[in-house]
């Protein structure tokens, strides 16, 4: 793990959007899991890409291992509704009797940001859970959170509803999801971004959102997509023909182009740990052990 | 040469791009505009992306909630002469949301209305309220008429979809029987002038509020029945949306990577734009990778040398992602049939200017072509 996140329980990965989240956080899970971490990693009401990377079958919203030291969930609303419901109310009766009314839960869906409130709230539950033993049920927590401008709505969820909503179990239970995001000790900020000009942007505005709006501490960007340098200046300007001149420009722009993404970044005052493209028509756990080796490597 | 784009504009006064993040829909969004102020037909682009992606694409500085008529200069220094007008805009969540209440509320509401705590949360933070304004902007454009060609950028899948029935959950929220009925005490006690009211009456309030906390509760019936005196215009409105996605002159340009993952979620979208009764004028599939010319491997296999290993690598690479591309192609054109693709070719660097914007509207207008036969090989 990188020396940025091994003390952290709670992993957030998030960026815009394709610049490979999910693949990241399925290393991140990989590699977690392999250092000897319980590890659970959680998607958000999405279609479910983790297992599918990882060659497991699909898991659903139960918490279901995969292999050893890692579990894997994909939350969903209405099943954390219904845990959360449990959780507040004790008795599956009263929750059968009042929750499962159509009317009621269609009055649910309208309380603002609940449903956000209560996917959160499960995966923040998990990262508190904790063994007849009294150590925790998993050493960490890693989401693969939603892309930019939905994730800071989805993160600050917990604030907005401190600020909005009387006291109650509701904004209880929001203040200690709140003090567990902000908490530098706890919880760290994964940055995925490619070495292209707008995602490099965008991931710079991100990093300030959080940090100022979210109160987050981003700890590391992962440069995905990273073009190596293969050709020197002098070998792209020597004369030869014109498509294999174009072959070695293109290539020669993209690998400069992903170093001054690289230098842009690290203006961020962040470890930036470039991972190279890979190359192949599946992608699939073949290609994530290899991303998890590349993660690896740029420890040392 | 026919265009599925140029004829879509055609017949349309409404163009929608819809698509997963990071696939270049705002920049498609774009080229659509451009591509129509530079034809004679006016535009308007408007986008409701969280991220300011538009204003990156135009090269304009920043994007506001008023509409920003593209300055003769940034088409100048591009080369561009448009023969009519292009204006953008970025929708602003909260901005939007107020003058909205401005306009329609009636004016011993109004106040209530703001200084409520449930209306700043739906006004700026509830999931869901960005993509309601964005209908209602859509629409409220529409109806000035003021731009001959309308083109709306919608926030990636998940939130697209919530999109399409934004009108339709505002509705089910102001209007609905669950909340009439959930709340009728404290309504009618608001009806009859009653400052204080109580929510006790019913068990299932009562359990309700050990989650929320009855103040809770009393906050939002007291937001509900400010805001009923909007539920009117939510309803005709909710309508007039509704009608106008499905409007003969309003098209869907369904925007995607050629990527695995990025085409499941394409036929994911077509299949619920077409079960909703949308046209899709087209799929357009963007930054497609070209296969490596045979004569280029003819001339590296030749070569010798110290740069034949690292050329032939590159090659390899460069055919992997054309082939693997080719198969999103041929995965999309079947399963989106008979929806036409539009391929736009991967730009050495990112489309980031209104001139490389201008290259792009090139292959949308189907004077420039991806080299499809190799690519479907």
């Amino acid at each position: 793990m990188n020396p940025a996140l091994t003390d952290k329980r709670l992993l957030i990965v998030t960026g815009k959007g394709g610049v490979g989240k999910t693949t990241i956080a399925a290393a991140l899970a990989l590699e977690s899991a392999r250092s000897g971490k319980r590890t659970l990693v959680c998607e958000v009401n999405t279609k479910e890409r983790i297992t599918q990377l990882l060659g497991k079958p699909e898991v659903g919203p139960e918490v279901t291992s995969l292999e050893e030291n890692l579990w894997a969930v994909n939350v969903r609303p209405e099943e954390s509704m219904k845990e959360y419901a449990l959780m507040v109310l004790k008795f599956e009766s009263i929750y059968s009797a009042v929750f499962e009314n159509r009317v009621v839960r269609y009055f649910l869906r309208f309380i603002p940001s609940l449903q956000e409130l209560v996917l959160l709230g499960k995966i923040l539950f998990h990262l508190k859970e904790k063994r007849a033993d009294g150590s925790f049920r998993f050493d960490r927590v890693i989401i693969d959170a939603p892309a930019t401008g939905h994730a800071i709505t989805f993160l600050s969820v917990p604030q907005v509803i401190v600020d909005t909503v009387p006291p109650g179990a509701m904004s209880t239970d929001a203040a200690w999801m709140r003090d567990l995001l902000v908490d530098a000790k706890t919880t760290a900020v994964v940055l995925v971004s490619l070495p292209e000009e707008l995602p490099v942007n965008e991931t710079l505005e991100l990093h300030q959102a959080l940090k100022d709006r979210v109160k987050l501490t981003p700890r590391l960007v992962v440069l995905n997509g990273f073009i190596p340098a293969r050709f020197t200046e002098a070998e792209v300007e020597a004369p030869t023909t014109t498509l294999v001149h174009d072959t070695m420009r293109a290539h020669h722009a993209r690998s400069k182009l992903s170093l001054a993404s690289q230098k842009t970044l690290q203006k961020l005052g962040l470890p930036v740990v470039p991972v190279p493209r890979i190359f192949g028509t599946e992608f699939g756990r073949a290609a994530i052990e290899q991303v998890v080796a590349l993660l690896s490597g740029a420890d040392s | 040469m026919s265009s599925p784009i140029r004829d879509a504009m055609a017949t349309s006064d409404v163009l929608i791009t819809v698509g997963s993040g990071g696939v270049g829909k705002t920049t498609i969004a774009a080229t659509l505009a451009l591509r129509a102020a530079m034809e004679g037909t006016g535009s308007m682009v408007c986008t409701i992306d969280p991220a300011k992606r538009l204003a990156n694409a135009l090269g304009l500085e920043a994007l506001g909630n008023k509409e920003a008529r593209i300055p003769d200069e940034t088409f100048g220094a591009a080369g561009l002469l448009p023969r009519a007008p292009m204006y953008a805009m970025m929708l602003d969540i909260k901005r939007s949301w107020d003058d909205l209440v401005e306009r329609r509320a009636p004016p011993d509401k109004r106040e209530k209305i703001l200084n409520n705590r449930f209306y700043q949360a739906l006004s700026t933070a509830l999931a869901g309220s960005q993509e309601y304004i964005a209908m209602e902007k859509m629409w409220e454009l529409h109806e000035q008429a003021k731009y001959p060609l309308l083109v709306v950028d919608t926030p990636p899948t998940a939130h697209a979809l919530d999109f399409l029935d934004a009108p339709n959950r505002i509705l089910d929220f102001l209007d609905n029987d669950a909340a009439k009925w959930l709340l009728t005490p404290a309504l009618a006690a608001g009806k009859f002038g009653l400052k204080l009211f109580n929510l006790g009456g019913s068990y299932v309030a009562k359990t309700i509020s050990r989650f929320t906390g009855t103040e809770t509760l009393q906050q939002l019936a007291d937001f509900m029945l400010n805001i009923t005196s909007l539920t009117d215009s939510f309803r005709e409105r909710a309508h007039q949306t509704r009608s106008l996605l499905q409007a003969p002159s309003t098209a869907f340009v369904l925007v995607t990577g050629p990527m695995p993952e990025r085409v499941d979620e394409a036929v994911y979208f077509h299949t619920l734009l077409q079960q909703n009764k949308m046209r899709v004028a087209a799929v357009v599939v963007n930054r497609i990778h070209a296969p490596v010319p045979d004569a280029l491997w003819d001339e590296v296999a030749r070569m010798g040398g110290p740069l034949q290993a690292r050329l032939e690598q590159t090659l390899k690479e460069n055919d992997l992602l054309a082939t693997q591309d080719a198969r999103g192609i041929e995965r999309l054109r079947e399963l989106c049939a008979p929806t036409p693709l539009v391929l736009v070719p991967r730009f050495e660097l990112d489309v980031h200017d209104l001139k490389a914007v201008w290259e792009t509207s090139r292959y949308l207008w189907g004077e420039a072509q991806v080299d499809a036969a190799k690519a479907t090989r």
